[in-house]
């Protein structure tokens, strides 16, 4: 009879799982990663508009296949491109409450949806610019990880394609309008981001204004209690305050 | 934009009558009920554009060239008010630059940025300086501002009269910061040498 001491070789076999388990571990995980990256994002198959959409009811599609994408891949770049969600919704508008038919989505607000999204693109393609050099330079300095710029490069190429999608979708909109939507959309871009500097620095005006007024008054009230000073040699006291409230110019003014 | 097959279809509809899209469900997310706002306003742009004869209905010409009727009224708004100006009517003068700054920033989005930057830069100055000619301050600092914002480089009136405008507020040390930056973009613009030597003196005379 073969006498195992099973208590001593405990020690060997816990060794053994422990190893396993964590080889299997790190491959599941590693597998997954590597998916992750190499799954490279299919050939858009969105359709120009004039045909209908491919899938017919991408309600249905939607959400088990972004969860699978969320899963397998690393996390994208951007976060969900609401002006493409939009135009795509307007293609695809359910029939109101008894209607048969999908009310009919007139062209102007097509376009200007199309347009809503390229600009979109726009401003994420300037930062798709700006930040290249940056995290390239980090990669080689090693101070960002290889998933970061694989992630990156993900999302450049899905700007690509994102990018020759609309120049399609809007020669489909009207002739000859791919060449020309993401100039108008630079220009929409730039002149929405100047007109909210302009109106933050306008919006300063009333606060300034009223601070002016505070001040003012301030310097009047201390001009007049040196004359009062001067006559009297007596001292009133107040209390100074920053707030832009204007107060009666009785106040002891604070010096700034 | 995880993947480029698919969408998450949301929940809007289209208002028969006006056209104008809007989210469905009691409690529309904000992103949402802003973005659909925007593209509204998109879309009734759109359908304010002039279509001259031969072009593609209803949609947005490429930014050049420009239509030319907004810059000449513009640029009439602007020569008004430096009439008026000149006439030392200042009110009049900020009501004609008022209108003008209005004129140019309804200007259509996707015409080109940079000349609406060049109009605005110019009526804020003008604006700023009308301002500055009654005496108001505050109003004055931020025309200045808003013109410096349209326009950094080759703006040396607007840097210089934000500077001045801060000195005589006695906002000093601002105003030393603020006309320090505006040599760094002009280089060394007479003007603005002669007002930070100015504002040194009187940051000196008020420590002493």
């Amino acid at each position: 009879m073969l006498d195992i001491d099973w208590k001593g070789l405990a020690l060997p076999f816990a060794y053994l799982i422990v190893l396993g388990g964590a080889l299997m571990t790190f491959s599941t995980i590693y597998r997954r990663r590597k998916a992750g990256t190499q799954t490279n994002p299919q050939p858009p198959s969105l359709s120009p508009s004039k045909t209908p959409y491919r899938h017919p009811s991408p309600q249905t599609l939607t959400p088990n296949f972004s969860h699978t994408a969320e899963s397998a891949n690393l996390a994208p770049w951007f976060g969900p491109h609401l002006q493409r969600d939009i135009y795509l919704s307007l293609l695809h508008l359910d029939p109101e409450d008894g209607a048969e038919k999908a009310p009919k989505v007139p062209d102007g607000v097509l376009r200007a949806a199309l347009l809503r999204r390229a600009v979109e693109d726009i401003e994420r393609l300037i930062h798709i610019k700006t930040a290249k050099q940056a995290c390239g330079a980090l990669l080689q300095r090693g101070s960002v990880g290889d998933d970061l710029w694989q992630r990156f490069l993900r999302a450049e190429k899905e700007m690509e394609e994102e990018l020759r999608d609309v120049v399609t979708e809007a020669n489909a909109l009207a002739p000859n309008w791919g060449p020309v939507i993401f100039q108008s959309a630079h220009e929409i871009a730039a002149n929405t981001k100047l007109r909210q500097r302009l109106e933050e620095i306008q919006a300063q005006t009333e606060a300034e204004k009223a601070w002016w007024l505070k001040k003012r008054s301030q310097i009047q009230a201390e001009f007049m209690k040196e004359l009062d000073e001067s006559e009297k040699g007596s001292t009133k006291d107040g209390h100074e305050d920053d707030a832009v409230v204007i107060d009666s110019p009785s106040k002891k003014g604070g010096k700034k | 934009m995880s993947d480029l097959d698919h969408f998450s279809m949301l929940p809007i509809h289209m208002d028969p009558q006006s056209k104008a899209i809007l989210p469905s469900g009691s409690r529309p997310s904000r992103a949402l009920a802003a973005e659909l706002e925007k593209l509204n306003a998109l879309h009734r742009a759109i359908l304010n554009i002039e279509v001259p004869p031969g072009a593609i209905p209803l949609v947005p010409p490429p930014p050049i060239p420009v239509n030319p009727k907004r810059t000449a009224n513009v640029s009439k708004l602007r020569d008004s008010g430096n009439t008026e100006y000149r006439r030392q009517k200042y009110e009049e003068a900020v009501k004609l630059y008022t209108q003008g700054i209005e004129m140019a920033l309804q200007r259509p989005l996707w015409e080109p940025a940079a000349l609406v930057r060049e109009e605005v830069s110019m009526l804020y100055a003008n604006r700023a300086q009308s301002h500055m000619a009654m005496g108001n301050w505050p109003e004055g600092a931020v025309d200045a501002e808003a013109s410096v914002e349209a326009r950094r480089v080759g703006n040396a009136k607007g840097w210089w009269r934000r500077g001045r405008c801060l000195t005589e507020m006695g906002r000093l040390e601002e105003a030393r910061e603020w006309v320090k930056r505006a040599l760094e973009m002009e280089g060394e613009e007479a003007d603005l040498v002669s007002l930070l030597k100015d504002i040194e003196e009187r940051i000196d005379k008020a420590r002493a």
